[in-house]
Parts: structure tokens; C-alpha cells; sequence
């Protein structure tokens, strides 16, 4: 059994598998199929300060080896979170993420005094497609990042920032080092590729809100590609995601430099994904002699030309 | 309890005009209420599952009725008997009849008359039943074996190429103004025909449950993405909170 415990900004995580943000509610439910304290963290499902009721639908699309959603942050709110769900989640024994959203710098500020002290690390998102104040405004340039990422954290005494990267943007390598520069713990991404899927017969697009988040198998390059320019060019940990289906994509992503992973899609193909990229993971390492998954993250060598 | 059953296909058949039946072994018996649904594994570059009702369990053996809509089920339709996929289930909360409810009428449209077929199966041994089923055409006519159990049947086209020519509202009102009142209605098809049935036990202060479709993510109530508008101005998941909703509690 090979260790596979893994320390995000001095939160230690008991392996390096968290559920994406958006594809796993609070836990409860996935926590009628397995026990969702045998994986590393989970990252809740977007959270704002006042409930919001998201697009209309229909909100989901699949394309080949792909899907599309425009949920919208639909949520209700991060005070009903915190009175409902947050103890019973971590009751479960999983580190606990609080993946967060605002219109305004005010609001990422408020939500994350809201929250400091209360989960173990919260995820900035800056880049949510499918809203139009949902925080992609923040996410594109490498000014705005590194604003909303300093405002966010002097909100912050206590837990630790994940700022969530976007992949619509002109310079990943660029954006993650201005989440450094404002003060950002750690980075994780990708957030899904904006794109659209057309029902022919009617000539529109099939999701109601047009354009939607693309996630899934499909994407997984351009992920691995992204979490490896991005974790060349910071010092703070990287959190990969992006189409991870099984234990081999995922180290994929901690040999480009991740120290960690999230599963999202996945979860809807197989709701035991995760438990069964945990098994494989450990059956990797115990095979490949690795006693400590830590020993995978960034050892990638480039071909020489 | 809801669970991944592994699946060995047994039948997989066309029973229609553009309806198709398939049938599961699975791995060990599972135990569903009517109108509940499975999410039904595709493999391949298909990453969403197809969430379908249940239209009959007999031991081990799942049926689950379908369109053919898009790529999904036409993969679907292609899967020869021995193919093993996975199927979530039971998922959703089901009809529910209370024990006062004696009379009940069955009021179903298109590919939403194979939820009402397992009510049929569940409850007509316990419960007068009156099936009101509307059909495009003479060739989409399908589950008549099953219906006619009921203790009555009304099967209806839009064309009048079987039966009247009319919609399973406008036969569940004939009915309805012949003094055949029932103590509730349940009811499954498209949304206009929803609409119109909640604006008639409206009017006629009738007790309804309607079954919704919508397209899923999860299938298990995490994601968020098959949500329904509530009269309140609230949304509730078709899938966890529902399928099947009181109609005055919708707004469609």
C-alpha cells in the first residue's frame, strides 16, 4: 500500500482525489452509494452570499467524449450551507472546500470572512462560464485575477486560497503567477472550455443559456497541457483537473506538475469513479515501486529537440 | 436501496413506431416502486447516462421503454442481447397511491405511457383503475396488452387512426363529465399535455401527480441540472425531488 497522503498549503489530505465543484452537490447524495469520507476533499458546489436559482433549462448537452452544462451557481447561499451542510460534511471525515463565486469584489471579500476558519480551504471562482456576473470578468485578465484574488484574501486569516483558473483566457502561465502575486495559496484548474452544441432540427442550441462549460474525457490534453505551463511558472502548489477518468489521468496531471486532482464528469459516468481512481492510484504505485504519491508531481521530462 | 446493478441485456426490441423496449438481468433483484427510473450506461464516448422509467420488474429482469431521440438511444437501440451495461437504480420518488384513493385514473401521452404501466402492475390489483392513453398514430400504439388490465381503457390518436380522434386529456374529461371521478390522477407524457391536464383537475378540484422529464446530469440530486420550476418561485430536482410531483405544486 503505497502512502498516499498529500499536504495542500499545510492542510494534509489523505489522498490526492477531490470531487470537482458543481458535480457533487454538498455529498450527500453520492454518500448514499460509498462513503465519501475514503476521498481526499470534496469542493462544493458554488457558493454565494444569497441564494441564486441559476439558468433556465435545458442545462446539459453531450457531445462526443464531452459534455456542456450551464447550471448557473444555482445554490442556496453560503449562510444555508453553513447551518445545514458544513458539520455534517465534515463529520464525514473528507477536507472540506468551499468553492466560492460573487458579483462583485465586495462580495468575494464577504464571503470569504463568511467562511475563514470554518472549512479547510476555499476555491476561488474567477472563471465561471455560464453567469454573466459569475466571476469570469475577474477570471480573464491577469490584472483582474490578481485584484480579486488580494481582495478575497484580506478576507482571509485562517484558511487557506485556491484560486480557480480559467482556460478561456490568452496566457494560463500568466494568470496563474498573478493569482501568485495577489497572495494566493494555490491554484487549481482547469474550469471548464466555453463551447456550444447545436440541435440541428431546431437550429438553436441545445442548452438554453446557448453557450456551456465544457468538461469531460475530451479535454483532458488541453488540461495536462495547461497545469504544466501553469505549475512552470508558479511556486504554489497546483491543483489539476480536466477530464480525469481513471487512476493513469490522473497521474498524467501530477507528473505535470499537480499535487493534487479533481474528478467532476466522471462522477456522472460512474458514480464510483472516485473510489476507483483511489484503488488505482494505490495499485499504480505499489507496482511501480512509488511509496509516496508526492514522489509523481512535476517529474515530467520534456522531449529534447 | 439505489444501486449500480450490472446489466446483461436479455431483450432489446422494437415494439413501436419509433419506441423500443429493452430488457435487463440484473446482477441481483431490485426492489423499485412504480414511476421510478434507471440511469442507464452507454460506454463509449457517451459520458452521460440515459435516464429512463421503469416499465416493468419481474424478479431479476428490468424493462425499460424508449424513443428513439437522439445518438444516445440510437446506441441504445443497437446493443445486442449479452451486452452488459450499468444502470443506477431505482432513482427518483415514484407514484405513491394513499390507502383512501381507491379510484384512480391513469392519464398518459406518447413515450410517458410506460411509467403508468408499472403503476398499472403495482396497484391494479388493489385499485380501480381507468387508463386515458393518447398516441400520434395507429403505428405508435403500444402496451395495449398491459392497459387493458385496467378496469377500463381508453386508448385515443391524434389522427383517429386508432380509437377517437383525441388527445388522453380531452378522453379523461369525456370520462370526467360522465360522472367517472376519480379520488386522484396520475399522469405522464409531453409538457403541453401536462399543461393542459393541470388546468382541467384545477378547474375540477381533482388531486394530480404528474411524472416530469428533463435532461439529466447525475441522475442522483448532486448536480443540479434537471431542475423544475415550483409555484412558489423555487426550483426542485427532477430527479432527487421528483420525478413525480403534485401538479399544484409545479408550475409548467
Amino acid at each position: 500500500m503505497a502512502n498516499l497522503s498529500v499536504n495542500l498549503c499545510g492542510v494534509p489530505f489523505k489522498n490526492p482525489v477531490i470531487a470537482a465543484s458543481g458535480t457533487f452537490g454538498f455529498g450527500r447524495e453520492f454518500n448514499e452509494l460509498y462513503d465519501i469520507g475514503t476521498i481526499g476533499g470534496v469542493s462544493t458546489k458554488g457558493l454565494t452570499l444569497e441564494p441564486r436559482l441559476g439558468n433556465p433549462v435545458p442545462r446539459i448537452a453531450e457531445s462526443r467524449g464531452v459534455i456542456l452544462n450551464a447550471v448557473g451557481l444555482q445554490n442556496p447561499g453560503v449562510k444555508h450551507f453553513i447551518e445545514r451542510d458544513l458539520e455534517w460534511l465534515k463529520s464525514t471525515g473528507t477536507r472540506v472546500i468551499a468553492n466560492v463565486a460573487g458579483k462583485t469584489l465586495d462580495d468575494y471579500k464577504n464571503i470569504c470572512e463568511t467562511l475563514d476558519g470554518l472549512v479547510d480551504m476555499i476555491e476561488l471562482n474567477i472563471s465561471c462560464p455560464n453567469v454573466k456576473s459569475g466571476g469570469m470578468a475577474f477570471g480573464i485578465k491577469p490584472q483582474s485575477v490578481e485584484e480579486v484574488t488580494r481582495v478575497a484574501k484580506s478576507g482571509l486569516q485562517k484558511t487557506p486560497l485556491i484560486v480557480k483558473l480559467s482556460p478561456n483566457v490568452e496566457s494560463i502561465a500568466a494568470n496563474a503567477q498573478a493569482a501568485e502575486n495577489g497572495g494566493a495559496d494555490c491554484v487549481s484548474l482547469i474550469n471548464t472550455l466555453t463551447g456550444m452544441a447545436i440541435d440541428i432540427e431546431r437550429r438553436k442550441p441545445i442548452i438554453a443559456n446557448n453557450t456551456g462549460g465544457v468538461s469531460g474525457a475530451g479535454v483532458k490534453p488541453v488540461a495536462v497541457r495547461m497545469v504544466y505551463e501553469a505549475s512552470q511558472a508558479v511556486k504554489i502548489p497546483v491543483i489539476g483537473m480536466g477530464g480525469i477518468t481513471c487512476a493513469e489521468d490522473a497521474i498524467e496531471f501530477l507528473m505535470a506538475g499537480a499535487t493534487a486532482v479533481q474528478v467532476g464528469t466522471a462522477s456522472f459516468t460512474d458514480p464510483y469513479a472516485m473510489p476507483k481512481i483511489i484503488d488505482g492510484l494505490n495499485a499504480w504505485c505499489d507496482k511501480h515501486g512509488i511509496a509516496n504519491v508526492t514522489e509523481l508531481t512535476g517529474v515530467l521530462q520534456l522531449n529534447g529537440r | 436501496m439505489m444501486k449500480d446493478y450490472l446489466a446483461t441485456i436479455v431483450k432489446n426490441e422494437r415494439i413501436a413506431e419509433n419506441i423500443h423496449s429493452v430488457t435487463f438481468a440484473l446482477d441481483e433483484a431490485c426492489k423499485v416502486r412504480c414511476g421510478q427510473f434507471g440511469n442507464i450506461s452507454l460506454g463509449g464516448s457517451h459520458l452521460l447516462r440515459r435516464p429512463i422509467a421503469v416499465c416493468k420488474v419481474d424478479g431479476r429482469e428490468v424493462t425499460f421503454c424508449y424513443q428513439i431521440k437522439g445518438e444516445g438511444t440510437q446506441k441504445l437501440k443497437t446493443l445486442a442481447a449479452g451486452t452488459k451495461v450499468n444502470v443506477l437504480m431505482p432513482l427518483g420518488n415514484g407514484f405513491f397511491i394513499e390507502e383512501k384513493e381507491k379510484k384512480v385514473a391513469l392519464v398518459g401521452g406518447g413515450v410517458g405511457v410506460f411509467p403508468l404501466i408499472s403503476v398499472l402492475r403495482e396497484y391494479g390489483a388493489s385499485k380501480e383503475i381507468s387508463a386515458y392513453i393518447g398516441y400520434r398514430n395507429a403505428g405508435a400504439v403500444c402496451g395495449v396488452d398491459e392497459f387493458e388490465k385496467a378496469r377500463k381503457f381508453v386508448g385515443v390518436t391524434d389522427d383517429g387512426s386508432y380509437g377517437d380522434k383525441m388527445n388522453a386529456v380531452q378522453a379523461f374529461e369525456a370520462d370526467l363529465k360522465k360522472g367517472n371521478r376519480p379520488d386522484v390522477v396520475l399522469a405522464c407524457g409531453p409538457t403541453p399535455m401536462l399543461r393542459a391536464l393541470k388546468a382541467l383537475v384545477e378547474r375540477e378540484n381533482l388531486t394530480c401527480f404528474v411524472s416530469l422529464e428533463e435532461r439529466m446530469g447525475c441522475g442522483i440530486g448532486a448536480c443540479l441540472v434537471c431542475v423544475c420550476d415550483l409555484t412558489g418561485g423555487a426550483k426542485a430536482r427532477v430527479c432527487k425531488d421528483g420525478p413525480v410531483f403534485n401538479a399544484s405544486d409545479v408550475s409548467l
